[in-house]
């Protein structure tokens, strides 16, 4: 008889979550005391649609939901009920073909509370070949795009695979394969800070840089970056101090698909390829502890 | 000795046991005695035989009271009392929300943008290669005869010391859609990972109970004409994954007309392989002596219980697969993403199956 294990359905707080999927659809899950459920559906099933990345700018007033999807369409939502508010077609270049070069990344700014009546609102976006821009887009009446926007080159040659903004929204990190960890800062679209490899070990093999996840450890600290990498490293970079990471330690054996900072700025969460979700404390590199569950795919 | 002084003790217990509840009249129930708490193996052993056998005999005269009220029901022409329902492990399954509903618009999205909706829609032809492991193995290679005789437009190719990863490149230039690959462990078949190309999912099974054609009595020989695939039971999300992968290793368009079928039947996780030749014959049926005495009802009924029935040969080997993991992409053990994964965290419980 195979080992059992008895997992009881405790009481969750309540929460809201919206997940994205392959098909292009929006999901509203919420669980309010009970068991979550799903509460409604945004979109029609398209596999051409499918949702590459999507940011939240989570006010209580006026909140904007942006996705960007698969045939190079970014579209601004209103969290709370799914209407559509501006689609923004032909982001950044019009000379790559959105298969070509998929979004990966993408944020959506903080609005200041003085723009409330002003509707504009700021997106990121990064291409796999490393094309980020940045772009103002009007929401008000028209649901086209109109805005200025910069565009610049974040990586010579190699893929971006993952890229994030930070707390105050000034520094923005991209990585990938083939591509360094490497901090820009937004406003005057400079490379300020990239990443070193470890040096090879004794035996002199090395491997090569492919970085699946990257986060800063705290809202306020842009100085703080923890990465995730192919093969199953988690890295903790400091900028200040050096450009090889100051710690690294290892996390079972399929690629480190997702890291997220917790919020008291010293503990973060991973999930690897193969469905194992764990917390680690960041100050000692040491495992907290790995989360059990039923979830038996990639995260 | 201890041992008989405690059976002489728990004797003497009994008896004032006994005694004492003869006398209660108050106390009605017997304190029964489980086998369990007796020391003494022989005398446990006989008190448990004891117990069965009258276990056995509650069961026998259940068993004739209700064929006995079956039988007197349908001679009084009343309805016999309902027929109870064995409780199975597959009867009290987990309830599983990934189970697919036959109206579900997203699954039928899905479906159209997977990675088998080439295929599965008469755009490709399957052209499959089979290869093996790196070491030699006893049953392997009249294993692989046997799949090729199974799969139409099946090829395979020697595995040297090629790269898996090489392997899916040269298969994709060559326009193969799937890849079999034969894993062998102590020179016995052992698993099976089937690839889909070009960048299809990749399903790794666990292999037993492998009987090759030689071995069945009473074999047939397989034809070549395209088979009939029959895939039993694949419920869950996944399980609907998997069987679109194994669709989409056979021809869309069976040849019905050569009676060559191949079933793949899922039950509780374990996926169990049969090919068959079969035939249909209609035969009348007897009939009873009560009913249709005379000629002309006898001719009526004879028409209306002729059978049709299907005889099978077995032929082509048999065995059970055991899905252990399936991964997005082609074969990526280290850099891939899985969809899938066993893990021993995931049984929570006897009755709760994923495919």
């Amino acid at each position: 008889m195979p080992r059992t294990t008895t997992v009881e359905c405790p009481v969750y707080p309540p929460f809201r979550a919206l997940t994205f999927d392959a098909l292009g659809l929006i999901k509203v899950i919420e669980a309010r005391g009970g068991v979550p459920k799903v509460v409604d559906r945004w979109g029609e099933p398209d596999a051409s649609k499918c949702v590459l990345a999507a940011s939240i700018d989570d006010r209580k007033t006026d909140p904007l939901l942006a996705v960007a999807r698969k045939n190079g369409v970014i579209e601004v939502l209103n969290p709370l009920n799914g209407e559509l508010l501006v689609t923004v077609s032909d982001f950044g270049n019009s000379s790559a073909r959105p298969e070509d070069d998929a979004i990966v990344g993408l944020h959506l700014f903080r609005r200041q509370r003085l723009e409330l009546t002003s509707r504009l609102c700021t997106l990121l976006t990064c291409t796999t070949k490393g094309n980020a821009s940045v772009k103002t887009v009007d929401i008000s009446d028209s649901p086209e795009d109109s805005g200025a926007s910069k565009t610049w080159n974040v990586c010579a040659s190699g893929n971006i695979a993952c890229s994030q903004v930070d707390g105050s929204e000034n520094y923005a990190l991209f990585g990938g394969k083939g591509v360094e960890v490497n901090m820009w800062d937004l406003d005057k679209c400079t490379n300020i800070w990239s990443a070193k490899p470890p040096p090879p070990n004794s035996l002199g093999i090395f491997t090569p840089t492919w970085f699946t996840s990257a986060t800063f450890l705290s809202k306020d600290d842009h100085r703080k970056v923890v990465a995730g990498t192919n093969s199953h490293e988690v890295r903790l970079y400091d900028v200040s101090a050096q450009r090889r990471p100051v710690i690294s330690f290892d996390f079972r054996e399929t690629p480190i698909k997702a890291v997220t900072e917790d919020l008291d700025g010293h503990t973060i969460y991973i999930g690897n390829g193969s469905g194992d979700l764990a917390s680690v404390d960041i100050h000692t590199g040491k495992l907290l502890g790995c989360f059990l569950g039923k979830c038996s795919g990639s995260i | 000795m201890g041992g008989k002084r405690k059976n002489s003790e728990s004797e003497g217990m009994e008896g004032d046991n006994d005694g004492k509840n003869s006398n209660k009249k108050m106390k009605k129930e017997k304190t029964e005695i489980l086998p369990s708490s007796i020391k003494n193996k022989e005398k446990r052993s006989a008190v448990h035989a004891k117990l069965k056998h009258q276990k056995k005999l509650d069961k026998r005269k259940k068993l004739k009271a209700r064929a006995a009220a079956e039988k007197r029901a349908l001679e009084l022409g009343e309805e016999p009392p309902p027929k109870q329902i064995p409780r199975t492990i597959e009867n009290t399954r987990e309830a599983d929300a990934t189970v697919c509903m036959p109206d579900d618009e997203e699954l039928f999205a899905g479906n159209d943008a997977d990675e088998f909706s080439s295929i599965l829609k008469h755009d490709r032809t399957p052209k499959i290669l089979i290869t093996t492991c790196r070491f030699n193995s006893t049953r392997g290679p009249a294993f692989i005869s046997e799949l090729l005789s199974v799969i139409p437009n099946a090829h395979y190719y020697k595995r040297g010391t090629y790269d898996l990863k090489k392997i899916v490149e040269y298969a994709n230039n060559k326009e193969f859609t799937s890849i079999i690959v034969v894993h062998t462990n102590r020179r016995e078949p052992d698993g099976l990972l089937i690839i889909g190309l070009p960048d299809g999912p990749t399903a790794h099974f666990k292999l037993s109970s492998l009987v090759l054609r030689k071995d069945i009595k009473n074999h047939g020989n397989p034809t070549s004409h395209k088979p009939e695939l029959v895939l039993n039971n694949f419920t869950t999300r996944l399980g609907h994954r998997i069987g679109r992968l194994i669709q989409s290793l056979f021809p869309q368009d069976p040849n019905f007309q050569g009676r060559r079928v191949v079933t793949f039947h899922n039950q509780r996780d374990f996926i169990f392989f049969r090919h068959h030749r079969y035939i249909f014959e209609t035969k009348e049926s007897k009939q009873s002596d009560s009913k249709g005495k005379k000629a002309k009802d006898a001719k009526d009924e004879s028409i209306a219980k002729e059978k049709v029935v299907a005889h099978l040969q077995e032929c082509g080997p048999r065995f059970t697969l055991k899905l252990v993991n399936l991964q997005h992409g082609t074969f990526d053990t280290k850099g891939g993403e899985y969809e899938w994964v066993h893990k021993p965290e995931m049984d929570t419980s006897r009755r709760r199956f994923f495919l």
